[in-house]
């Protein structure tokens, strides 16, 4: 068999983005079962003896798993409520007419556009006025505020790609508007709505900005409280590695349920 | 008895006119079938029909009452689409139960109902399949036993044959005629197949840019077309046309200039021959398969240009002063390019046509 030079190119390249991408990760993981000791060590110690003091440590520590628990919350509703509200509006702006209804899609998309710091003041005057600092609520509304562009737009697109002969046979069939969006067009929209959900969810879950400006205690994300163990005079390097692989963890566990959903082609065979 | 009922029916598209006022009527019972070039409005039509597309203006009824503004669905009418568009995700059998499912009708009826339809197209053995496990002729099926299930007042067919293959759409075609018969029911039907509009429809409309060019059976549009329009458009191999000058009139019969003819001249007995002037220019039609090769009183003299053997009859593009001619005949003539082909024709397969293009 003779294999290309292209193809040694191709596969070198290939290699060189996971190792560059994936090496941080793996780093992290390390550092999260090495002693302090190990970890400080120059040169790195590629050998060590694993231990799991890090993960004790974190677990024992109800800042960390009170953490997650609200960044569960946070993320899970951010993500639901951002589906439930977007993929009626993506019906919308894939399928009828209606007056201004580019002006709201570059308004989802330009939402976007903004860079966060620049909001973040008048958010918190805001969320301070109505009451609502360190609470759930807070940052599941402003996740939403980035969640619904994102799900509007991937999910918009996906609805677009079914063919409207589907929807007329079934209004032929009998069949009214929000039947057709819930028999027809959300079990086949379903590849790009669970793209836009893990969008949501891990957007949700890693985002630091606002969690750290809008949360003192209760409402407290896990990057928040990952990122408070810096605060001392030692860095605990191996606490907060163990709690960055906690944080990372189950939104890859989410990613790869998920994914098997993202490939199958459910429109085929549909038409011709 | 009048079934269905389009009375000067229009659509526009903002400033765009597509139908520009069609009407016609169809008996229950009867197979309709719409023809006209890409584009002439016949899926619009068929869609105004369904529901699918708003009437701009004029009236539409269906069984006597007026569904101009009616729900698709409150129609009683069932569509099947030249994609099919079947929902991809469900099982045949609920492809085919949707509609009664959405009509609330208990569970026992919509198992009885399928495995009716079911039966009547073979689809039995295909009732867990998802559409992607099907051919395309059993997707069409499919797409029938869905449009039958509900016992529609009226089965509208947009193209349904199209995207099969030769041998299929020929099958499915006496399927469709098939199930006309037995469920005796209203269908309207759109095609752009010649064969599909003469062997299945009671009658055509002929369409073309969005307006009724002549409505009938197919035997009668074939021998007596309103105009070249559909003379050239019922019928294949197409009509030829040949330009000629009226040179003289009798009360019968009328003498034919023009170059292609035998010198220069013929003699065409008529009733319709007081309608024409000394000097007006007429169109000839003669249809292919009319022209006869070598016959006892040749009309055309030309030149083969080439022969195309179609098995059991040949088809033989010939030249001369005039406009390109194309016979359809049986066998094979022993003639090779550049002969001399002289042609006959029945006088009373003659088509005369006046210079706006009617048959006069
Ligand atoms: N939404 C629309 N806006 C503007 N023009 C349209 C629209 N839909 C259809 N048309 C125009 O209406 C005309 C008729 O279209 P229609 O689909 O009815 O043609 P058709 O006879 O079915 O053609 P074909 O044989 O190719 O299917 C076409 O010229 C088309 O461009
Ligand atoms: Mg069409």
């Amino acid at each position: 068999m003779r294999i290309s030079t292209g193809k040694i190119l191709h596969a070198i390249g290939l290699t060189a983005i996971v190792v560059f991408s994936l090496f941080p990760f793996l780093w992290m993981v390390a550092a999260s079962f090495k002693s302090q000791a190990d970890i400080l060590a120059s040169p790195p110690v590629w050998f060590f003896t694993p231990t799991l003091d890090n993960y004790a440590e974190i677990f024992s520590d109800t800042k960390v798993s009170g953490a997650i628990i609200n960044s569960l919350i946070v993320a899970a509703f951010a993500t639901l409520l951002s589906v439930v509200l977007g993929t009626p509006a993506a019906f919308a702006l894939a399928r009828y007419d209606f007056r201004g209804k580019s002006d709201l899609w570059f308004w989802f998309i330009s939402n976007r556009m903004t860079s966060p710091i620049v909001l973040a003041l008048p958010i918190y005057l805001l969320a301070m006025s109505m009451n609502l600092l360190d609470t759930h609520l807070v940052l599941i509304l402003v996740y939403l505020t980035f969640n619904i562009p994102i799900v509007v737009w991937i999910v918009t697109d996906q609805f677009k790609s079914i063919p409207p002969d589907l929807e007329q046979a079934a209004r032929l069939d009998g069949a009214d508007q929000f039947t057709i969006f819930r028999k027809i067009y959300l079990p086949l929209g379903a590849p790009g709505i669970a793209v836009s959900a893990i969008f949501s969810f891990i957007f949700s879950w890693n985002e630091l900005l606002y969690a750290l400006v809008l949360t003192r205690r209760a409402a407290q994300t896990a990057p928040v409280v990952a990122t408070s163990f810096m605060s001392g005079y030692e860095l605990p390097w191996g606490k907060i590695m163990a709690t960055g692989t906690v944080i990372v963890l189950p939104v890859t566990i989410f990613a790869l349920i998920v994914s098997r959903h993202m490939v199958r082609g459910l429109t085929m065979g549909a038409t011709k | 008895m009048t079934f269905l009922r389009l009375d000067n029916i229009k659509k526009n598209y903002g400033d765009v006119s597509v139908i520009k006022g069609v009407s016609f009527s169809a008996a229950k019972g009867e197979f309709v079938v719409f023809v006209g070039p890409s584009g002439c409005g016949k899926s619009t039509l068929l869609r105004m029909i369904a529901g699918l597309e708003d009437v701009s203006e004029g009236e539409l009824y269906i069984d006597g009452r007026d569904v101009t503004y009616e729900e698709p669905a409150k129609r009683e009418v069932s569509m099947v689409f030249q994609s099919y568009a079947l929902y991809p995700h469900m099982s045949v059998f609920e492809n085919m139960a949707f509609g009664l499912r959405m009509a609330k009708k208990p569970e026992a009826e919509i198992k009885a109902q399928v495995a009716e339809a079911a039966r009547i197209l073979q689809l039995e053995p295909l009732l867990d399949r998802k559409p992607r496990a099907l051919s395309g002729g059993q997707r069409q099926r499919v797409a029938i036993g869905r449009s039958i299930v509900r016992h529609p007042k009226l089965f509208l067919f947009d193209e349904p044959l199209s995207n099969l293959d030769a041998e299929l759409r020929s099958q499915m075609r006496v399927e469709i005629a098939k199930l006309h018969r037995s469920l005796g029911a209203t269908m309207v039907y759109v095609t752009h197949d010649q064969i599909e509009a003469m062997t299945l429809a009671d009658r055509i409309v002929v369409l073309r840019a969005g307006l009724v060019e002549q409505i009938g059976s197919p035997t009668e549009l074939y021998d007596t077309p309103a105009n070249t329009f559909v003379a050239g458009f019922i019928g294949s191999p197409k009509m030829n046309f040949i330009t000629a000058k009226v040179s003289a009139t009798g009360p019968s019969s009328l003498v034919l200039d023009g170059a292609a003819f035998v010198g220069g001249k013929l003699v065409v007995e008529t009733p319709a021959a007081g309608k024409a002037k000394v000097g007006d220019t007429l169109t000839v039609g003669l249809r292919p398969e009319h022209l006869t090769v070598e016959p006892a009183q040749p009309v055309l003299a030309l030149t083969l240009d080439f022969a195309e053997s179609l098995g059991g009859s040949t088809q033989l593009y010939a030249r001369g002063e005039g406009e390109p001619i194309i016979v359809l005949t049986a066998g094979r003539p022993a003639l090779q390019p550049g002969d001399a082909l002289k042609l006959g024709i029945d006088p009373r397969h003659i088509y005369l046509f006046d210079a706006a293009g009617l048959a006069l």
